[in-house]
Formats: structure tokens, C-alpha cells, sequence
């Protein structure tokens, strides 16, 4: 409670941060990101180049698009731990029906849609009809989809995606601009559109900041939670093949990290674990900062422990500025 | 003795303690009475710790006080017996009656022998016929109550603070409890007793304090004072509030409109056990009554958010079948809580959002629906009921309490439905708000809209309702219309000193 | 009979009853497929106690912190913790194994204060924090030791997994301590404000309180038996590994779940015996159920994926029963509003 002298400028400082933060978490998230990729390459030049920006944009597409499904989830009062399991399945589905040819594309598109809806369905049903935490029951589903996954591949997924569709991800225009950004032009406004433009986006605002509201309201509000994880399933699914695009060949539980990074990625870009607040811009914000802060961590060439407790400490650091529940004495 | 003097507390723009002030003399019953929104549970909750006051001065035995918190409370000596209880429900009795007063035994444990000596001695004497080892939820209403008292009980106060801890007791509770306070008084243990039920005045008390409107206005010995100069305290004179409205004649039931709602033997257990109602088309229906006399239920039920045990009731010439609000909305119902924060407010989301809520709410999931068309709605509610709220794009949390509830209604009345069901809408609201209000539900009224509004402040129902059923234990035990509207049949009729309680005492 | 049946419904409100049930229902399972005389054998008792006990006694230990509205899903890792600084002070430092455990339960008391620190006092929520904790542990044990080395003293490990009298594991030693430092705790003001503060932190600072101060106390309390836990794993594997135990985390959340604790207030020691003991039966009931199968069916090839896949199967499942319990708080609810019904009625009539 009492600052000494020295201490106090450092926490007035920390105050207003932390004030901006909340305030702007896009913009922070934004400068928090590129501050982490100026000081990485501040340290190591070789980290800046073309070919090096190209991969980090890359990869914040791919974390946004993982992300987008957590972010509606988190703003309807949820969360979804299974975002890991269902990409790594839909990643093994799909080398496993594609076996490198193209023309199966739309077969393996379909069950990786069918099996994200499905997880999505048990997500939702668990959590709002049989009212267990979401935490613990997303992780038991999601633990069941991996196992099933060690099943059907028992134990070596099989297969590569197509050329043509893997090229549809990693070939890069002009050198540098990688063809999955031609995605994102597909999926980024398919996501504003259900959270700023449809009705249903609406409704799911207001289910996650009081849900009882809602009810009496009028709205359905078990549907409109289930359907987020339905949304969050197909997504995750469809990332998970992008994913294995980019990567070829498949092995299991090669997405699994994905379940906690989409939730920090969400987190840092602002939505709040007490659901109704959230922007998808800030997750894709929150999606960069993740991956500016994992390539520092492997640009700086640190010790796998040096990396370990800096992310860590990092993490914490950016938590305390963002996400602090408030005190029982009001 | 216990003194608070000048008493003010404001809750956003509403006036709660106005110069109100409270004495306590050792050995002596004193009942708080006033009605609805009197002020007399913010003194209490200041005693107790729970709110502190804007401004007044608390005494013990002469000497200034602060009471800063729960714990200060009861350093002076003070406990009290919460309305809505201080237990903690998943835990068990033996557990929430020691909580925080343990009796120390060997090597910092508990004494457990102790402890359900101790409670076993409280179950005796307040007669609390349960399992020690139960869980609190378990346990019905009117047990955990008793519990609540005996836990106030327990820590041998020298101030002891009842609010209201007779509305769910049965007879022979009651007598239990009297006979416990009894006892506490010839120790020379001061008793505030906060009751709506004004046989039990009489019965138990020495001393009674009247507040209205946040001051106190009467202080008399049981013995000096009678039943009808305490409801002329309790309700006063307020002319102005008066809006004048043609009487319709004696049964007051409109002719030559259509029924909307016909309610017949209606029950939903345990809170609602016989009520029928009318409710033709463009009426006002008011609905009057203490706290917990099963209103809040009753209108809960026609929403299809509490379920129908007994009874029918048609809608619209229909039998009423809605399982959820949705079926309701979609419908024709809206519904207005007084449980803003709960229950109708969304605090983080913007003004023109909340107002919009009913429109978002109905219709199909993937329509097209942008913040554009959300502005415009909103502010087209806004600018037809001319209502003043603060930028459409700012959170609903910045608006007052007032204003909050503005928000409520536009957000119905612009969705036009032919039942608006309002439960308590202007709790905690300002009077100018209070005016606004209710000029914009005799608008909806005239443009054939029927309204249901349910008050624990029956200054306002004369005010704008056409009929009046008041609510007692479950029952309609009066309907008021016409002439009949007035001060003093209504207070009887929430004490339930009509029809078949003449007597004024829960059966 | 009507008292057998008024004690199994007060037992059935109890949080304890669907993770006894499950419990029950596994455990016979197990003994079926296993044959009771194998089963019961002093030997197989002995290996189920002593490769389980690690975790048995973190799932009482993470039970600890949902009394009180929190949870560490660093836990498993701290384990890990545990286990290096054990092995790395005998070996670097030359302590006796005892001294080394000791500074073993240390660490793990540490690394929870630092956790209460986050959730308790920074007020950052407890999963994420949870999260972060893990990074940085599992940072600090490759600093304690890079890669897996390290042994334990012959008579130390015997000792652990040997039979006393002949027939009772030695590590129910290890619960029984945990258990007595349970019971003692349970009769201080401690038992009963943990779970006032887990259910209504409001009510509980109300009632004189500190709800900042019961979580250090259940912190440290699950530091030490987190260390104990810690214990047993190092006498069981007898080495010492950075990275182990990391996904107990989640799994120990999720037995206690499954026993029959909720986020905050409720649930006892018992529901943490029995989510632990539900997930290591069904784990054994399918591995000795595929055993059977291969038997019955000539050349049924089962791999060890449809034992992991049958098991979380039946975990989840699992977890979809302990509505069973919210059923039974309700039930009982509803019947005391009929006996309040009936004496109303009384009373008119």
C-alpha cells in the first residue's frame, strides 16, 4: 500500500498503461506487438527481412483465424479449450482423406465441418443444459476428439494434402504476401459479419454480459451459446486444415498449443473472461502479439528455459495490465 | 443506548434517509414501520455496516461511533437478522450459526462438543425443528429465516436488528420468536423490530417509529397511538400525486373493450395459491402488496419464466402457453423488471443497444442487422416517447438508476407489444423519471396496449392504474376500483384485513 | 428401513454421492475384470497404491483450492518441481534424502505463495495465471536440472514400494499423513471459513473474515501437499525428470470435478478420494477389460489408443453424472416445500 519514492513514478506509469490498455486494448495490443518485433529485431537484425515478416504474418493469420471461434465464445460467456483438439483431428482428417490429391478437397471439408459442428453441439449442450464449468468439460471433450484422432490414425496419421491446396496456402505473392491472407479475405468478414452484422451477433453480446437479461428478453440463450461453439468447432476445424496445408503432412496433437494461445491471444486483444465484451479486431491484434512474443523468444536464441520463464513472466506482466477481477469490498 | 441523528443517504438520485433519525433504549421493543421505500432498511443496513451514510452521526451510549464494516457493527454490540439473509447456503446450519465465532478448544481446533452444544442449545430455544448437519438450501424458507435470527441471536447483542424476519414464519414460529424476544428485552437487550404486519405491533412492541419518504415523522408508545393514526403516518397526504382518472364505474371493469388476459384460480407453487384477474385491452392493471406476497410470480408466470401449477389462463382468447420468454416475446408480452441490474439492464453494452434489445432479440439468427439500423431504431424510440438519455453510443452503466429504467421501458414500448408486464419498475427511481414514466404508460394504454405494473409503491398505482388487485399471501384479497381507490382500503387490504383475514394475522 | 433410507438420502445431498457412486461403480469394475483374488492380492494393492498415490494426493491438494474459489493448473508441474530440487540437492549438495525432501516441500510452498500472490492479491484470473506459473516452473526446473538424472537411495525407494506387516503399501503412509494434516485442519476455523469464502467471499468478510488470507492458507496448505505428492513421485520413480506430471494439472481439476467439487464452496476431501480414485479404476478396468477381450475373441488386437480412447470416454461421461447431485439438492429442496405445503394446509383447515 505505501510506495516508497522510487517505486512510485515506476507504478504511475504501470497505472496508466494498464489505463490505455483497458481503454484501447486493439491499439495496445497493436504497439505491444510491434514494440516486441522492434526490440527483437533491435537485438537481432537478421530478424528483419522479407521472407521473415512474410512468416510472422503468416502465422498471425493462422492464430487469428483459431482465435476468431474462442473470441465469440469467450463474448457469450464461455470457453473453449477444445480449439486445439478439433484443429489437430481436422488436420489428420484431412491428409488422411486428401492422400495428396486435390480433387478430395471438398470431402475432407466437409467432415472436418460436420466434426467441428458436432464438438461444437457437445461443447454446448455440456455447459449450458447440464451446466458444467467450461473449462474442465471442453477439456474432457477435448481430450476425447485427440484419443479418437490416436484411433482412427493409430498413432501415425497417413496421407498429405493436395499440392494445389497446399500451395493455396503457402505460395507467396509477389514474394512475399503468403496466399492465406486470401483466406483471411473469406473468413475475416464472415466473422464481422455474425459479431457486428447479423442478429445473432447482437444477441450474443448481450447473452455474455447478463445472461438473465437475455432470457427475459426473449432470447434463446442456450441456443445462441451453443451455436458460439458450433461456430468455434467449424472454425478451429477449418483452421486446422489451412494449418496442415501450410505444414503437408499431419501428426497428432500438432495444434494442441493452439487451445491456450487462441485464449491469450483473445485475452491480450481484449475481451474479458466475464463475457459481453470482446472485438475480433483485438483478437487479431492479441493473435500478433502472440507470435511476435514466440519469435522473440526464438530469434532472441535463448535457452529453452531463458524462453520458458521469460514468456511466462511475460504473460503475467500482460495479464496484470489487462485482466484484473475486481476486489470483494466495493 | 443507540442514537442515530440527521440521518442522509442518496442512492444515485433517489433520496433514501432524509434527516431521519432512530432511538434505542436497553429493554425496549421498537417497531420501524413505514411503507415501501421509506427508508427504514437503509437505517437498518447502516447500523449494521452494509451502507455507510452520507451524513448524520451514529451514537452508543453518548459517544460518537463510525461503523465502518459488518465486523465494526458488531464490535458496538450490534447484530441483525437480515431480510435476505446472511447465510451461506452450501453450507451447513451448524456451520453458518459458528461462522466467524468459533468456540476455541485444544490446539487452535475448533470445540466441536462446544459448538453443537452451543447450536443445539439455539435449535432448542427458538424451537428449529432441523438436522444441524444439513445444508442451508435445503432447509424451507421460513427454517432458514428462523436460523437467521438466532444466528443475530447468538452473538448476545445489545442491539438487535429484525427486519422483517416475520414474512415467512409460520404461526408458531412467530410465537417462538416473540417469546425469544421477550426474553431479550427483560435481559435489557434494545430490539428495533422492522414488520409490515400491524398485529404483531401491538402484540409485541413498546415503542413505535414511523418514517415516510426517508424522515421520521412519528415516535409514540404503543399504548398511546391506534391502528388508524399509523396508516395515516405510514401513507400521509400527498395530494399532487394524485392524477386525476375518471372513475369507471363501481366494479370498474371497462365496458365494451375486449378481455385480453383472464386469469381464473391461478397457483404456482409454493408463492401463488388463488388468484383471478381481467385484464381488458388498453387498461392499466395495478397490482399492489407487501413484499413476497407472490407478485413478482404471478407476473413471471404469464411471461412463461415460472411455471403454472393450478388454474387456467387465457390470452387473447387463447389458453396462455408459453414455456419460455422467447414463446412470450414472439407473443406479444414484454416485460419490465425492477431488478435492473439481474434481471433487464446489460451494463457493458451501449444505450442504443439496450433499447433495441427486444428488437434484437426476435426474429431470425442470421438476418442482417448493423449498428446503423440499431442507432436508428433506438433513437426513433427515443426521440417518439421523448425520452432523455445520455449519447445512444455510451454503456447503459453510465445512466443513472432512473434513466436505466427509461431504457427498460423504450425498449418494450417500441417493440409494441399488447401485454407489458412491469414488475416494480420504478424501485430506486427519481420522481421526475417516476412522472415520465408513467406518462409514457398511459400513452402505450390509450394506443390500446395493456399494462400490468406491479409497485410496492401504492402512491403511484392510484396514480396511474385503472384497477387496483391487491396481493396478500398468495391471494387477491381485494380489487380497487372507482371510488373505492383509496388510502385506507388499500393498506387493509395489503395487511390482509379484508375478506377472509379480517384479523390482519398470517394464518 | 425408513432410517436406512432417510441416511441414503441425506448421503445422496451430500457432494460426495455421484463421486462415490462412480467411484463404487469403477472400482467394482476393476475387481470383476481383474478377478478379485488378483485383485486383492498384497501385491497389485501395493502397485495400485504406490504408482497412484502422487496423484491421488494432488487431486486432494487442487480440492483444497476450490474450497476456497480458486485452482492452480500449475500443480502437475510443480510436481516435476518438487522432484528436481529433491534430487538436485542430495546430489549437488550432499544432503541427506530427507533434507533434500524437505527443501522439495519448500519449493512447492514457494511456487504456490507466488500463485496466491497473482490470483489472491494481483486478483489475475486463476487460469490464466495458472497457465503463466507452468512457463516459468518448468523454466526453473530444466535451471535445476537440464536433462533427467539423478537417483534415490536404494532403501529409500524399497522402502516406499515395500509392504509393512506384508500386507499394507507403505505409501498409504503418505495419505494418511495428508489425511491426519486434513483432519486436524478441518477442526480449526479454517475448515469451516474456506468454504465461506469459496461459496460467498461477501458474506464470509461480513462475518469478520479475510478471504485474501483463508486463500493463503489453502495455497500453502496445497503447497505442502503438493510436496508431499511430489515425495512419493520421486520414491516411485526413483529419478528425477524436469518435465513430468505437467498435464496432472488439468487432470486433477478435472477428478475433483468429477468427485463432485464445483467452482467455490462445495465439496469435501471425500469427493477428491473418489474423482481420483473413479479415474485410476476405469484406467485399469479398460487395460484389464481389453485383457479379457483378446482372451475371449481370438486375435483381437486392441492397441493401448482404445484403452485411452474407452477411458476419457468414460471420464467425460463421468462428469456428465454430477448433476446427479445438483438433483439431489433440488429434491430435497422440494420436499421440504411440501412438508411447508402440507402444514400450510394444516393450518387452513
Amino acid at each position: 500500500m505505501h510506495n516508497s519514492a522510487v517505486l512510485r513514478p515506476i507504478t504511475n506509469l504501470f497505472g496508466k498503461v494498464s489505463g490505455f490498455a483497458n481503454r484501447n486494448p486493439t491499439r495496445m495490443a497493436i504497439i505491444l506487438g510491434l514494440g516486441l518485433y522492434a526490440f527483437t529485431v533491435f537485438q537481432v537484425p537478421g530478424a528483419f527481412s522479407v521472407q521473415a515478416i512474410s512468416t510472422l504474418f503468416m502465422m498471425t493469420l493462422l492464430l487469428s483465424f483459431a482465435s476468431a471461434g474462442q473470441t465469440m465464445v469467450l463474448i457469450g460467456g464461455g470457453m473453449d479449450f477444445t480449439v486445439g483438439a478439433v484443429m489437430s483431428v481436422a488436420a489428420m482428417i484431412t491428409t488422411s482423406i486428401m492422400r495428396g490429391e486435390d480433387g478430395r478437397f471438398l470431402q475432407a471439408f466437409a467432415v472436418c465441418m460436420l466434426l467441428g459442428a458436432a464438438v461444437g453441439f457437445i461443447n454446448g449442450v455440456c455447459t449450458t443444459k447440464v451446466g458444467l464449468p467450461a473449462l474442465v468439460v471442453t477439456l474432457a471433450i477435448g481430450n476425447v476428439v485427440t484419443r479418437m484422432s490416436y484411433l482412427v490414425t493409430a498413432g501415425t496419421p497417413v496421407g498429405r494434402v493436395g499440392p494445389a491446396f497446399a500451395s493455396s496456402v503457402i505460395y507467396r505473392h509477389f514474394g512475399f504476401i503468403p496466399s492465406l491472407a486470401l483466406y483471411a479475405l473469406i473468413l475475416f468478414p464472415l466473422v464481422f459479419y455474425i459479431l457486428y452484422r447479423s442478429r445473432f451477433g447482437r444477441q450474443l453480446y448481450l447473452v455474455g454480459n447478463n445472461p438473465e437479461a437475455a432470457r427475459l428478453c426473449g432470447i434463446n440463450v442456450n441456443k445462441i451459446k451453443t451455436i458460439s461453439y458450433m461456430i468455434s468447432g467449424m472454425l478451429s476445424a477449418f483452421t486446422g486444415m489451412l494449418g496442415v496445408g501450410m505444414l503437408q503432412a499431419s501428426r497428432n496433437q500438432m495444434f494442441d498449443a493452439y487451445a491456450y494461445q487462441s485464449l491469450i491471444a483473445v485475452v491480450v486483444g481484449g475481451t474479458s473472461f466475464a463475457g459481453g465484451v470482446g472485438t475480433y479486431g483485438g483478437t487479431i491484434a492479441g493473435s500478433m502479439v502472440m507470435v511476435m512474443l514466440n519469435n522473440m523468444l526464438t530469434a532472441l536464441n535463448l535457452s529453452q528455459r531463458v524462453r520458458e520463464i521469460t514468456l511466462g513472466l511475460v504473460l503475467v506482466l500482460i495479464l496484470v495490465m489487462y485482466n484484473r477481477r475486481k476486489g470483494v469490498r466495493q | 443506548m443507540f442514537e442515530t441523528k440527521e440521518m442522509g443517504k442518496r442512492f444515485d438520485a433517489v433520496v433514501a434517509l432524509n434527516g431521519a433519525s432512530l432511538k434505542a433504549y436497553p429493554g425496549e421493543i421498537r417497531a420501524l414501520l413505514g411503507s415501501n421505500g421509506s427508508g427504514k432498511s437503509t437505517m437498518i443496513k447502516i447500523l449494521a455496516g452494509v451502507y455507510g451514510p452520507d451524513s448524520g452521526e451514529i451514537s452508543v451510549d453518548g459517544k460518537v461511533v463510525s461503523i465502518g464494516s459488518g465486523t465494526a457493527s458488531r464490535q458496538h454490540g450490534i447484530a441483525t437478522a437480515f431480510q435476505e439473509l446472511s447465510l451461506i447456503p452450501t453450507m451447513s446450519v451448524l456451520d453458518n450459526l459458528m461462522l466467524g465465532s468459533e468456540p476455541k478448544g485444544k490446539f487452535g481446533m475448533v470445540d466441536r462438543a462446544e459448538a453443537r452444544q452451543k447450536v443445539q442449545a439455539l435449535l432448542d430455544r427458538f424451537g428449529i425443528d432441523c438436522d444441524m448437519d444439513a445444508y442451508i438450501q435445503t432447509l424451507m424458507p421460513s427454517t432458514q429465516t428462523m436460523l437467521e435470527v438466532a444466528k443475530a441471536v447468538s452473538q448476545k447483542p445489545r442491539l438487535l436488528l429484525l427486519d422483517e424476519v416475520t414474512a415467512p414464519l409460520y404461526h408458531d414460529e412467530i410465537q417462538v420468536l416473540f417469546r425469544i424476544v421477550r426474553e431479550l428485552k427483560a435481559d435489557g437487550v434494545s430490539i428495533i423490530y422492522v414488520t409490515h404486519r400491524m398485529s404483531e405491533i401491538f402484540e409485541l412492541c413498546d415503542q413505535v417509529t414511523i418514517m415516510r419518504s426517508g424522515e421520521t415523522v412519528k415516535e409514540a408508545s404503543t399504548n398511546e397511538i391506534d391502528l388508524d393514526e399509523i396508516v395515516f403516518h405510514m401513507t400521509g397526504q400527498y395530494p399532487e400525486a394524485h392524477a386525476e382518472k375518471e372513475v369507471a364505474g363501481d366494479s370498474g371493469e371497462p365496458t365494451g373493450r375486449e378481455v385480453l388476459l383472464d386469469v381464473r384460480n391461478l397457483a404456482i407453487f409454493p408463492s401463488v395459491w388463488d388468484v383471478n384477474m381481467k385484464a381488458y385491452k388498453g387498461e392499466i392493471i395495478g397490482i399492489a402488496g407487501l413484499q413476497g406476497q407472490g407478485q413478482p410470480e404471478f407476473i413471471r408466470s404469464l411471461l412463461g419464466a415460472a411455471q403454472i401449477t393450478g388454474g387456467s389462463v387465457q390470452f387473447d382468447g387463447k389458453k396462455l402457453d408459453f414455456k419460455s420468454p422467447v414463446d412470450a416475446v414472439n407473443g406479444g408480452v414484454g416485460f419490465v423488471s425492477g431488478d435492473r441490474k439481474r434481471e433487464a439492464v446489460f451494463p457493458v453494452r451501449s444505450i442504443s443497444e439496450n433499447i433495441s434489445a427486444g428488437k434484437i432479440a426476435s426474429g431470425q439468427l442470421g438476418a442482417y442487422m448493423t449498428g446503423k439500423f440499431i442507432k436508428e431504431f433506438s433513437s426513433g424510440a427515443v426521440e417518439k416517447y421523448n425520452i432523455k438519455i445520455g449519447r445512444l453510443e455510451n454503456p447503459a452503466s453510465s445512466l443513472s438508476g432512473g434513466n436505466q429504467q427509461k431504457l427498460v421501458i423504450a425498449r418494450w414500448i417500441a417493440m409494441n407489444p399488447t401485454l407489458l408486464l412491469l414488475d416494480d419498475p420504478t424501485k430506486g427511481v427519481d420522481v421526475h423519471s417516476r412522472r415520465e414514466i408513467h406518462k409514457i404508460l398511459q400513452e402505450c394504454a390509450a394506443g390500446g396496449m395493456t399494462v400490468i405494473i406491479s409497485s410496492s409503491e401504492y402512491e403511484e398505482l392510484f396514480g396511474i392504474a385503472d384497477r387496483i388487485y391487491v396481493f396478500f399471501e398468495g391471494r387477491v384479497s381485494d380489487m380497487l376500483a372507482g371510488a373505492r381507490k383509496t388510502d385506507e382500503l388499500l393498506v387493509a387490504a395489503m395487511m390482509g384485513m379484508t375478506g377472509q383475514n379480517k384479523d390482519g394475522e398470517a394464518m | 428401513m425408513a432410517q436406512v433410507r432417510e441416511s441414503f438420502s441425506r448421503f445422496r445431498r451430500t457432494p460426495a454421492f455421484t463421486g462415490f457412486v462412480l467411484f463404487t461403480f469403477a472400482l467394482t469394475l476393476n475387481v470383476i475384470l481383474q478377478g478379485p483374488a488378483n485383485f486383492f492380492s498384497p501385491n497389485s494393492l501395493g502397485i495400485l497404491f504406490s504408482s497412484n498415490m502422487p496423484f491421488l494426493i494432488i487431486v486432494i491438494a487442487q480440492g483444497v483450492l476450490l474450497m476456497s474459489g480458486t485452482m492452480d493448473i500449475s500443480i502437475g508441474i510443480q510436481l516435476a518441481l518438487v522432484n528436481v530440487v529433491t534430487i538436485m540437492t542430495v546430489q549437488e549438495w550432499g544432503l541427506s534424502f530427507v533434507m533434500g525432501s524437505l527443501f522439495g516441500v519448500a519449493a512447492a510452498i514457494v511456487a504456490s505463495v507466488v500463485l496466491w500472490v497473482l490470483i489472491s492479491v494481483i486478483r489475475l484470473p486463476d487460469l490464466l495465471a495458472g497457465f503463466a506459473m507452468t512457463y516459468v516452473i518448468r523454466g526453473v526446473n530444466v535451471f535445476i536440472m537440464n536433462i533427467p538424472q539423478g537417483t534415490v537411495a536404494r532403501p529409500f525407494w524399497q522402502a516406499y514400494s515395500s509392504l509393512l506387516l506384508g500386507f499394507i503399501p507403505a505409501s498409504i503412509i503418505a495419505l494418511a499423513v495428508v489425511l491426519a494434516i486434513w483432519a486436524y485442519l478441518k477442526r480449526t476455523p479454517f475448515g469451516t471459513h474456506v468454504y465461506a469464502v469459496g461459496a460467498n467471499p461477501q458474506n464470509a468478510f461480513a462475518a469478520g473474515i479475510s478471504p485474501v488470507k483463508v486463500q493463503l492458507q489453502a495455497f500453502m496448505i496445497k503447497g505442502l501437499f503438493t510436496g508431499i505428492a511430489g515425495i512419493c513421485l520421486t520414491l516411485m520413480t526413483a529419478s528425477g525428470n524436469p518435465l513430468q506430471a505437467e498435464d496432472w494439472g488439468l487432470r486433477s481439476l478435472a477428478a475433483a470435478i468429477i468427485g463432485g467439487f464445483t467452482f467455490g464452496g462445495w465439496g469435501t476431501i471425500a469427493c477428491a478420494v473418489f474423482g481420483a480414485g473413479f479415474l485410476v479404476m476405469i484406467q485399469n478396468s479398460v487395460y484389464f477389460l481389453f485383457n479379457w477381450l483378446a482372451n475371449v475373441i481370438p486375435g483381437l488386437m486392441v492397441t493401448s489408443f482404445w484403452h485411452n480412447f474407452i477411458a476419457d470416454s468414460i471420464i467425460f461421461l463421468g462428469l456428465l453424472t454430477t448433476i446427479i447431485t445438483v438433483r439431489g439438492q433440488r429434491e430435497a429442496l422440494r420436499i421440504n416445500l411440501e412438508k411447508k405445503y402440507m402444514k400450510r394446509g394444516e393450518s387452513i383447515a
